[in-house]
């Protein structure tokens, strides 16, 4: 059987898949005779369409007819997937890779065996009974720090694992895992981060909202954008810093907070414009559009909508993005605030710490957390005891639809144009004619 | 009487015109390069319609990197730059191990010399520490360390280096350039 299967490359071409149905008479080395083959693979019945496997543009529509499935990859790959003897990736029969799984397999059972050394070594200093508060310091710096090591051996031993990079590239890691956390971190932080940090910077987010950020989490914005013929909403990925239409920026977008770090915390959102003209004062004030808290977010459950949260969470709704005519942009930053953690964890533990909920009915009353125009997001974050942890930013202009958004809103200000006060020029700069001299 | 020179024969003999170039890189022939080794960029006269001149020698490159016959870049498919993945980690892990075994070696040795040291200088001169004299009744302590003292001499170690380096190498040469009158 081996034999034949090496031998018959040679008689079938990869294009044309039709020569496996005509069993070909090969002449493999073995003394019965090669027809009563050939007859009980004409017995056989029809495999079933397989989308992995179907080839033929026949198959391709009968596949569509009777399962109504999409044939998977290209028409080439499934041709090849036809022949080839599907081996898992891990059996894969190559001598130096066989070698090297072997080799990375013992490394991480010695790393198992380091995990659970350095646990024994952690529970036994934890239980130690120390009264000296100094040496208590000593004590919770060092647990501390043998925790910190715990936590870079489990990612040491699953890192260097092919299947485990695999199933991150495809996008079906498990957030739960500390080992995919790492991956998702580091894959963020090589590009997405930069380029999010340069918007905020380049913006001058920073210093005009808050002095500075230093996010944790990723943040990914989208609007649901208008129905399609078959009533499908799609969502409209909003890059960082993009220039969103008004009219797509009317409802509430759904944010993506994807922490890095276990368990569920409660997250505070914010979303600031600190480009509201003032003309009295010949400058520029701040405005909230929205402002909802006791958000809860893990690394499982990132998305969050700002327009189906409970009426107990929202403290500002939803506010559409609006500019005015003769405005330059409007920058509307969102900010992720963490709430507080209730309590301390002792020190050398692995859990997640609950947050604290904020008390939504009194920001509320509390007329300073209340009212958009002039909100103080540095006043907010001190009194809440909040800290940033996740910034995203897109911007507005006038456009076409802006005058329906602000009146469907009811906004009052749509008709209204901004204008560049005219500077007289000098009388030496004047044209001739309006020279008085 | 002197022989004729070759070089002239050899400029335009027809066997110096290589027929193995790549008939796509035949073009280059035809086009010298011109460029007199200098980095900064080469202004040159502006046509008035078109932009400013393309340097010939980018064209040819564009030409046949993005020329149809030439083969596209050769890529691993996904399972076989995995594999390529998992032997480049394991060999990664196996240079780690070796040289954590060389630092710990290093580490031991250095260890067991500084050891030896020490007790070198607690040692006197018939190989007696303080404790041991003090159980044969013998008070004097003249002698303790000295071997230690004596080879921890930095006599004669320059000797046979070169004068060159009796002072530091350095980037520069130093402000009062090479002192001849110095001796040793």
């Amino acid at each position: 059987m081996a034999l034949e299967r090496s031998a018959r490359p040679l008689a079938q071409s990869l294009r044309c898949t039709r020569h496996e149905r005509i069993a070909l008479p090969i002449r493999s080395f073995t003394s019965s005779t090669a027809r009563q083959e050939t007859e009980t693979q004409q017995q056989s019945t029809k495999p079933p369409l397989d989308p992995f496997t179907v080839a033929t543009p026949r198959l391709e529509r009968k596949l569509l007819r009777e399962q109504k499935k999409i044939p998977i990859g290209s028409r080439r790959r499934r041709a090849a997937m036809l022949t080839s003897p599907n081996i898992p990736f891990v059996e894969l029969p190559y001598q130096c890779f066989q070698e090297a799984r072997k080799y990375l397999q013992e490394d991480r059972t010695q790393k198992l065996e380091e995990i659970r050394v350095q646990r024994e070594r952690i529970e036994r200093l934890a239980d130690k009974v120390v009264v000296d508060p100094s040496e208590q310091q000593k004590k919770n710096h060092r647990l501390r720090s043998m925790r910190q090591y715990l936590e870079e051996l489990k990612i040491l031993a699953d890192i260097n694992d092919p299947m485990i990079k695999k199933k991150f590239e495809d996008g079906q890691g498990d957030m739960n895992k500390p080992i995919y956390r790492h991956l998702a971190d580091k894959k963020w932080r090589s590009h997405k981060r930069l380029l999010l940090m340069q918007r905020i910077e380049q913006m001058h987010v920073t210093p005009d909202v808050l002095a500075k950020v230093d996010p944790i989490v990723e943040t990914t914005l989208s609007f649901t954008g208008p129905s399609r013929a078959d009533r499908h909403r799609v969502a409209r990925m909003v890059q960082h810093g993009d220039i969103v239409d008004s009219r797509v920026s009317e409802k509430a977008p759904t944010l993506r907070i994807q922490p890095f770090q276990k368990g569920e915390k409660l997250y505070t959102i914010a979303v600031i414009n600190p480009d509201v003209p003032n003309v009295a004062a010949d400058a520029f004030d701040t405005r909230c559009h929205f402002l909802a808290c006791n958000i809860p977010v893990s690394p499982t459950k990132p998305y969050v909508q700002l327009g189906r949260l409970n009426k107990e969470q929202i403290v500002l709704p939803w506010l559409p993005a609006f500019s005015q005519k003769g405005l330059p942009y409007q920058r509307m930053s969102i900010w992720i605030l963490e709430q507080p953690p209730q309590g301390e964890l002792p020190a050398g533990s692995n859990d997640a710490l609950p947050s604290k909920p904020l008390d939504v009915k009194a920001l509320q009353e509390n007329e300073k957390s209340s009212t958009r125009e002039n909100f103080n997001l540095r006043g907010f974050v001190g009194h809440t005891k909040t800290t940033p942890v996740g910034v995203d930013l897109f911007r507005t202009v006038w456009d076409e639809g802006t005058a329906g958004v602000m009146r469907r809103a009811g906004i009052i200000g749509g008709d209204v144009e901004f204008k560049n006060k005219r500077i007289e020029p000098l009388p030496y700069k004047r044209l001739k004619e309006n020279r008085y001299r | 009487m002197k022989a004729p020179s070759m070089a002239l024969l050899r400029a335009f003999a027809p066997i110096t015109h290589s027929q193995t170039l790549p008939w796509t890189a035949r073009g280059c022939l035809a086009q010298q390069q011109k460029s007199n080794f200098s980095t900064t960029e080469q202004r040159q006269a502006r046509d008035k319609n078109r932009g400013p001149k393309k340097d010939p020698r980018i064209t040819q490159i564009r030409y046949h990197l993005y020329h149809p016959l030439t083969p596209r870049p050769l890529r691993f498919s996904r399972n076989r730059a995995l594999r390529h993945w998992t032997i480049h980690r394991a060999w990664q892990r196996y240079l780690d191990e070796q040289r954590k075994q060389t630092e710990r070696t290093l580490e031991r040795q250095y260890n067991a010399m500084s050891a030896a040291c020490e007790a070198l200088r607690l040692v006197d001169a018939h190989g007696l520490t303080a404790d041991e004299r003090t159980k044969i009744g013998e008070s004097n302590t003249k002698e303790e360390g000295r071997l230690y003292r004596i080879a921890m001499l930095k006599t004669g170690v320059w000797d046979k280096v070169p004068i060159e380096y009796g002072r530091i190498q350095t980037e520069t040469p130093p402000r009062k350039g090479w002192n001849h009158e110095w001796t040793r």
